[in-house]
């Protein structure tokens, strides 16, 4: 049967699709809605929206300036204002002959603007690195600088940063915190512009108003670059305020009566007062931290293995969780199990008293009459350090303090802070440290453990270990890194220079109809993908 | 009074403000802790790069060394750098003066109203019910600690019944007036609470005291009604001893509330002292307590004046 269409049939039809559309409308739990203010509660104040120099994780400034890649919710890096993450497979990475250098080439996003208009180029790129590098811009991290021997911008859309050596973490640096708008900074001090405050970015949000100590709030860029996946334009939020609160009480209160709508780090022990409250939920998401129990090498009977292990055998990490409110979660590697290098199969000394007195007697330590272990006349006794004041850290010592009485091993808290205790950890005042490491999405582990690391306080030195760890940090190649990885893993494992204990949780605070938020566990915080967050009424 | 009191005692407090800022630069650095303690769990800040930020901003100097620094400066009227937020120190604390007196001033003003009252009904119906109710509502008020209060007062009016906001200066692009005041009600409330229970102590005792006097028994021999004796006879002399503890309480006016300002995220004084002495801002704890301190020096000269207002028997010469 053949169809005609007449101007009645014509009428009904365009009637039809009408009320399928009212239906649709009907149904708004069906597609993102545009819309609404979010309104986010900070328990630090915004010192300035300059990524390079803010003191703080860039919450706010995430939302406002974007960079060239992003680490997402699985702490991989993805384009962001480049069009894909250089790889020595895609031919973004070149190596040197020598194999001493590389050249990184970015292809730029095209029809990118800036919030007042002007198109952005690989001119701002170019502009970045050098008004970074400028001694007299004082800057909280220039990480990633002074590697850059030079850039080249062959066309409006392409950047080519020529490096002086191989920095396979380079997109943890520089390019990745934020580009700045060439014409509207150059000639200006940027240590006392008022980009500071407002500052001009391409992000999916624009500086509406920031107010000292009270607020800064960001309202809709009309002219972002990105879409929705269903072709919508983006952001979809109208505007997000971040309110600057520093008593968590007072936090909670806000969440609570409406004022608030989501607060990315609640206090573990304000998290009970938030769970019957109808519009908020409570979600986790991974942190890259984690705490550990560093031995010093310098002492010789912590410079024997057999002690070392007798020390893991007898902590329990699960003990260790529950003492901070059941939020960080036991870990067996450094490498934190968010990132891909993570190897589930890296071996790990379970809990077990006996064990532990049973290592140590095979070696040797008797158990004097004082119930502290010895053997030819050195004492298992030592000098205990955590950062004072720190009341998670002092609570976890003490427990495994008394952990350690368990198998004759007396360690005796001697806590600094400050200048002292700096100090202490990066030239070894110590014989047990405890504490934690909070890395990049892309970390170095040498300098940790390795032969003359930067923070190996330790002096811990292991040929071995160096060897697995230059594989790993001096490779552009995934697989080989991969498989390196696994390596220094199963290295520190069974050498014990450290024992990982616990990883941390975020704890988030969210509105129930806040959608699309996904945790982000680096630095580049949770607010670096706002563009798709909306609101469900 | 003369001019030249004046003049000598603002000369005098010269050295005293000395002396205080050597014991509060001593006490400051005796805390433990520093301003480069934020950088300690970050491996990529290096022990160079530490030294370097050191560096900058003096702290690798030895301490009486920095204090002499800082003297030098501030001599000349140079208040220094925050090292938190690297701005000029007294740039910050203007911007946080304003709320703070307005905060500060509110709290006065209703403590002032209430508290003065509140002595008069209780000495002049000593030992009545109602003066051991006002007593016992008194020391509540005295021993009620601050956060506590704001706290309950937060549940009550912003979570339970919505009428308040639960803290901050003002809603997001509205500074006007009705609603600075409905942020302004519950900080304002629970920092007179305290100063309402003590300024009303002090004004009883000294009207008890006053009223217990021979001319106060001539005053009312001589047919005297009772309002009249307290407020012609009595309320001036009482109020002497009360001034000094109102005036010192006027100084802290500028010194902020830490508490209610911290609880109720005012942008005042108190709130920048508390994240200053967090962060181990040296130079801007400095800025503060100094500013504070000639609060209270220039507070107690003025209630020296104002003694010699109240009571014409005392005179400086």
């Amino acid at each position: 049967m053949t169809m005609k269409m007449t101007r009645r049939t014509a009428i009904q039809a365009m009637l039809a699709s009408t009320a399928a559309a009212t239906v649709m409308h009907a149904i708004p739990a069906w597609a993102q809605q545009k819309g609404g203010t979010l309104t986010v509660g900070l328990t630090y104040e915004i010192d300035t929206m300059n990524v390079y120099s803010t003191g703080f994780l860039g919450d706010a400034q995430a939302a406002v300036v974007e960079g060239l890649l992003a680490p997402d919710k699985d702490a991989k890096y993805v384009p962001v204002l480049a069009t894909e993450v250089p790889t020595i497979a895609n031919g973004g990475i070149v190596v040197a002959a020598d194999g001493k250098t590389m050249k990184v080439s970015y292809k730029l996003r095209p029809g990118v603007t800036w919030h007042d208009g002007k198109p952005f180029t690989s001119a701002d790129v170019k502009y970045t690195w050098e008004a970074v590098k400028d001694e007299k811009f004082i800057a909280e991290s220039k990480d990633g600088s002074s590697e850059v021997e030079s850039i080249d911008t062959p066309d409006d859309l392409t950047v080519v940063v020529n490096y002086n050596t191989i920095l396979p973490t380079f997109a943890s640096t520089l390019f990745t915190f934020g580009i700045f708008p060439k014409h509207a900074l150059e000639g200006t001090d940027l240590n006392t512009s008022s980009y500071n405050q407002t500052p001009i970015g391409t992000g999916p949000f624009k500086v509406k108003e920031f107010v000292t100590g009270q607020y800064v709030a960001l309202e809709r860029f009309d002219g972002y670059w990105k879409k929705g996946a269903n072709g919508d334009a983006l952001p979809y939020l109208d505007g997000i305020v971040f309110k600057m609160i520093p008593d968590t009480n007072t936090l909670v209160t806000q969440l609570k009566s409406g004022e608030v709508d989501l607060v990315v780090q609640t206090p573990y022990n304000q998290a009970q007062q938030l769970t019957g409250v109808d519009r908020i939920e409570l979600i986790t998401g991974p942190l890259l931290s984690w705490q550990h129990l560093d031995f010093n090498f310098k002492n010789p009977t912590l410079a024997d293995l057999a002690v070392r292990k007798a020390i893991a055998q007898a902590i329990d990490r699960n003990v260790l969780s529950k003492a901070q409110g059941g939020y960080p979660k036991p870990i067996k590697s450094p490498v934190v199990p968010v990132f891909e290098f993570y190897d589930d199969s890296t071996p790990v000394l379970d809990f077990d008293v006996a064990a532990a007195n049973k290592t140590l007697d095979d070696a040797g330590y008797a158990m004097g009459s004082d119930g502290i272990r010895a053997k030819d006349g050195n004492k298992l006794s030592y000098k205990f350090m955590v950062q004072a004041g720190r009341a998670d850290d002092e609570l976890v010592q003490q427990v495994i303090i008394t952990e350690l009485k368990a198998i004759g091993i007396e360690a005796v808290a001697n806590n600094q802070s400050g200048v002292a205790y700096r100090e202490a950890r990066y030239k070894g005042g110590y014989d047990l440290i405890y504490g934690r490491w909070i890395t990049s999405a892309d970390p170095v582990y040498s300098v940790f453990w390795g032969t003359g690391g930067a923070n190996n306080g330790q002096s811990y030195s292991n040929p071995d270990l160096d060897a697995a760890l230059k594989g790993f940090e001096n490779t552009l190649d995934p697989a080989a890194r991969k498989t390196a990885a696994t390596e220094f893993q199963k290295i520190i494992a069974t050498d014990l220079p450290t024992i990982p204990l616990t990883t941390n949780v975020a704890l988030i605070a969210k509105l129930k109809t806040l959608k699309n938020f996904v945790p982000n566990p680096t630095n580049m915080t949770n607010f670096v993908d706002t563009a798709a967050w909306y609101i469900e009424s | 009074m003369s001019l030249g009191f004046i003049v000598r005692r603002l000369l005098g407090a010269i050295p005293l403000l000395f002396g205080i800022s050597l014991i509060l630069f001593t006490i400051v650095h005796l805390a433990p802790g520093g301003p480069l303690d934020v950088y300690a769990d970050n491996p990529s800040v290096s022990p160079e790069a530490l030294e370097q930020i050191a560096a900058r901003y003096g702290l690798d100097q030895p301490v009486p060394m920095q204090y002499v620094l800082w003297l030098k400066a501030m001599v000349t009227g140079d208040w220094g750098f925050s090292i938190r937020s690297g701005k000029p120190v007294l740039g910050e604390i203007l911007v946080r003066l304003g709320p703070t007196l307005e905060l500060g001033g509110l709290a006065l003003i209703i403590s002032l109203l209430i508290a003065i009252p509140l002595g008069i009904v209780s000495a002049s119906r000593r030992g009545s019910k109602l003066d051991t109710t006002l007593t016992l509502i008194s020391f509540a008020g005295i021993s009620t600690p601050v956060f506590w209060l704001a706290l309950l007062l937060q549940l009550l009016f912003s979570v339970e019944l919505g009428w308040l906001p639960s803290a901050g200066y003002q809603s997001i692009g509205n500074g006007s007036f009705g609603d600075r005041l409905a942020h302004l009600v519950m900080p304002a409330a629970v920092l007179s609470l305290a100063t309402v229970a003590s300024w009303s102590r002090f004004v009883r005792a000294g009207m008890m005291d006053v009223l217990n006097q021979d001319y106060i028994r001539t005053a009312y021999a001589k047919g005297r009604s009772e309002s009249g004796v307290v407020f012609l006879h009595a309320l001036r002399n009482a109020l002497i001893p009360a001034v000094t503890v109102i005036a010192v309480d006027f100084a802290s006016v500028i010194s902020g509330a830490v508490i209610t300002e911290t609880v109720f995220a005012w942008p005042g004084i108190g709130r920048l002292f508390m994240e200053s002495m967090n962060g181990r801002d040296y130079p801007m704890l400095m800025g503060l307590m100094m500013m504070g301190s000639l609060g209270i020096v220039i507070a107690n000269i003025v209630a020296d004046l104002a003694y010699a207002a109240l009571d014409p028997r005392i005179r400086y010469g």
